[in-house]
């Protein structure tokens, strides 16, 4: 009698679980219900940490919660480097967002890690034409896209007029005469050009790849290799030494991404390389300045040789394997490019984060911005630049070999042994080169 | 004829969520990085083998971990020297003083109530090589014919994260022998002064035999907490400039964050642990020696 009461006990919960999941189903906790409305709650982590940007991707993400009620976005937002350690070790323990932006060196370590999902639907419903093959390309594995470019930026060598007028000196094109000018403009408080090698960053490693692109070299071998002691590379790491010890302060060998930005910011520089988004670092810092700030290509070895791109950055988004709603982040992603939307979001930095789809910088909307108008050299400076260059690494397509050489710091740790230790270049460089061809080796 | 023996089951159900959240939260990270210690486990892929002690044998032929532990034992011994004294030598200052005692004390107290990160990033802001507020003073005072680089000379930059160590760890030192201090029977000091006892002969026969127990427990916790610190020196100089300045948590955290390596992480973690342990013991069989001397 008791074991058939509790059989039937045991039927009954089962019973009613199974009709609950049916329930549940219907009542919309899954992609949506029968009318295809969208219904479920998603996290979105972003490294626009910045006011005017943030405020623009959450008012994004207002408008497309009032348009689909059932929805909900959680943004969180991380500065880059936290975002790096946030995104590894969430993906250990499982805690992971929805959708997040990514660096492109990053997205080629999720892809390898199977991380996300491609997002070829996407990318065709918003128009694959629209997009730069290059930029789709840093996000490609197996002939699937695994993120979409949502702005993009390139890095260019940024001056000021007053301080070169001053002495006399015109733009210099050559990276000897930016060395001549930076020694020449490095007095009364002000340095020439400060030259970044803090650990936990990856400054050094953009600078000496300025010098390696400018020759037509890369920092990987074809074959993804570190290439530290090429010619090029020496030459760079002597150049940059002679930079530091003439015209840098000594602190810049602590310095990270924003100490370095600061110093220009502040008018404590007259030369720094960056993309776009000096402009408003310089319009909040020192506004008695935005006169007397402009770009100009990279400095190359000699007068004659062709232009090039060092450093250009598609900054993208990705979706997460682990989602349980990729229809929404697809969705909200979609929502970005609205060409509304996405002008929006763009003059949240104006040309600090350029178009990343075409249509959009010619629009009068777009050219109707005080600092798009202000700084239309500048623009043009970048938007050359940028259809020349790629991520660093990334010349000989995406690859894992990339991400470590810009993450693991050892060429700013060999910068750092070369300034402080007084250790020979080439002993330096060929121990870098070896440490990165080492932790190449464990990616194999 | 057999005794049932009753069990009481209720001791257990009290103890229990204890016991779980003991478990979970120090049992199983300590078991768990020792068995990755001996894996070739990767911070994002799923897949790992077991090497049994390669990791440590990898760790311990390497000449930058010992670099980084002779870094770490300087840290920790002029750092607890450093406030020892300061935190010490504070207590017997605030314990002579008769009025606004409690307003002393907060304001001696304000660098271990700050979160590390605001104390490493002020000071990284006042010691700044080009604007800084300490850099520009010793200019304009005569004192210092150029900026001095506090956190980029390779000189200066150890003993200035001890410094700031000190003036961050000083206070909590005082508070607890201060305490301690409050505790001795003013008496004692009446009859050693009734007795013709000079003041240093008072502090060598009462004060510090009072309060040597505290100083005894204080050291055992600051050596663990400052050999194990890693945000101020990870904050302000990132364990550079060319590694002068890395210790072995900044060497662990590398080593896993860095290159994901978590396997060989966690065997320089088991190495700090076993390290740590042993200094215990070692503390803890003078402090037992103490107490029995006080019985």
């Amino acid at each position: 009698m008791k074991k058939k009461l509790a059989m039937v006990l045991v039927g009954t919960m089962l019973m009613t679980s199974l009709l609950a999941g049916c329930g549940s189903k219907g009542e919309g906790t899954n992609n949506g219900g029968n009318d295809g409305e969208l219904s479920g709650e998603i996290t979105f982590w972003h490294s626009f940490t910045q006011g005017p940007r943030l405020e623009s991707i959450q008012a994004t993400a207002d408008k497309f919660m009032e348009e689909h009620p059932d929805v909900k976005i959680n943004i969180e937002t991380f500065s880059w480097a936290d975002f790096y350690t946030k995104w590894t070790t969430g993906l250990a323990s499982g805690n992971v967002p929805d959708m997040s932006t990514a660096l492109p060196g990053h997205v080629v370590e999720m892809m390898d890690a199977g991380a996300i999902v491609p997002l070829d639907d996407l990318i065709d419903d918003i128009g694959r034409d629209k997009f730069s093959e290059k930029a789709l390309s840093e996000g490609e594995q197996d002939e699937a896209c695994y993120s979409i470019p949502l702005y993009s930026h390139a890095q260019v060598m940024w001056y000021r007029k007053d301080l070169l007028s001053a002495a006399g000196l015109e733009v210099p094109v050559t990276w000897e005469e930016f060395a001549k000018a930076a020694k020449a403009l490095t007095k009364d408080g002000v340095y020439g050009c400060s030259f970044p090698c803090g650990s936990g960053d990856m400054m050094a490693t953009r600078f000496l790849n300025y010098y390696v692109s400018s020759a037509g070299e890369s920092l990987l071998t074809e074959d993804l290799q570190a290439n530290i002691t090429s010619d090029a590379a020496i030459d760079g790491i002597n150049f940059w030494v002679d930079i530091y010890k003439n015209c840098s302060p000594k602190d810049s060998v602590n310095y990270v991404t924003l100490d370095q930005a600061n110093l220009y910011y502040q008018g404590k520089t007259a030369f720094d390389f960056n993309s776009g988004f000096q402009i408003s670092g310089v319009a909040t810092n020192s506004p008695n300045l935005v006169d007397q700030i402009d770009c100009a290509p990279l400095p190359k070895i000699h007068e004659d040789d062709p232009d090039y791109g060092a450093e250009t950055s598609n900054i993208p988004m990705v979706v997460w394997q682990n989602s349980e709603h990729p229809e929404i982040c697809k969705a909200f992603m979609k929502e970005l490019y609205e060409p509304e939307t996405y002008t929006e979001f763009l003059m949240a930095t104006p040309v600090g984060m350029l178009p990343s789809i075409t249509g959009i910088s010619d629009t009068e909307e777009y050219q109707a911005n005080e600092t798009v108008q202000k700084y239309a050299h500048a623009e043009e400076v970048i938007t050359k630049t940028m259809d020349l260059g790629t991520a660093i690494g990334f010349e000989h397509g995406p690859s894992v070999q990339a991400g470590l050489l810009t993450s693991q710091s050892v060429i700013e740790n060999m910068f750092q042994r070369i300034l402080v230790n007084g250790e020979d270049v080439e002993k330096a460089a060929q121990e870098a080169e070896d440490e990165l061809n080492e932790l190449f080796s464990t990616i194999q | 004829m057999k005794r049932k023996v009753k069990v009481d089951y209720a001791r257990w159900i009290f103890v229990l969520p204890a016991m779980i959240i003991v478990g979970a939260l120090l049992i199983y990270p300590i078991f768990s990085s020792l068995y990755y210690s001996m894996t070739t486990k990767h911070l994002i892929r799923p897949m790992y083998d077991f090497v049994g002690l390669a990791n440590y044998q990898d760790v311990l032929t390497d000449p930058d971990f010992f670099k980084a532990f002779f870094h770490s034992i300087i840290w920790t011994i002029a750092s607890l020297a450093g406030q020892i004294f300061i935190g010490f030598t504070a207590a017997l200052c605030v314990n002579r003083v008769r009025h606004l005692k409690g307003v002393y004390r907060t304001l001696m107290i304000i660098p271990w109530a700050f979160p590390s990160i605001v104390i490493a990033l002020s000071w990284k802001w006042i010691l700044n090589g080009v604007s800084g507020f300490i850099p520009n003073m010793l200019v304009q005072l005569g004192i210092c014919n150029e900026l001095p680089q506090f956190l980029s000379d390779s000189s200066i930059v150890f003993l200035t994260l001890v410094m700031i160590n000190i003036w961050f760890g000083a206070p909590m030192i005082m508070i607890n022998v201060l305490s301690a201090l409050q505790t001795i029977p003013q008496d004692q000091y009446e009859a050693a002064q009734i007795d013709g006892a000079s003041k240093g002969q008072q502090f060598l026969h009462i004060t510090f035999p009072h309060i040597k127990v505290v100083v005894g427990l204080l050291v055992v916790l600051r050596t663990i907490w400052i050999f194990n610190n890693f945000d101020i020196i990870y904050l302000l100089t990132g364990g550079g400039p060319a590694d002068k300045t890395m210790t072995v948590p900044i060497y662990a955290y590398n080593m896993g964050w860095g290159t994901k390596m978590l396997g060989k992480s966690s065997a320089v973690t088991i190495l700090l642990l076993m390290f740590l342990l042993l200094v215990c013991f070692i503390y803890f069989a003078i402090i037992a020696k103490w107490e029995k001397e006080e019985k």
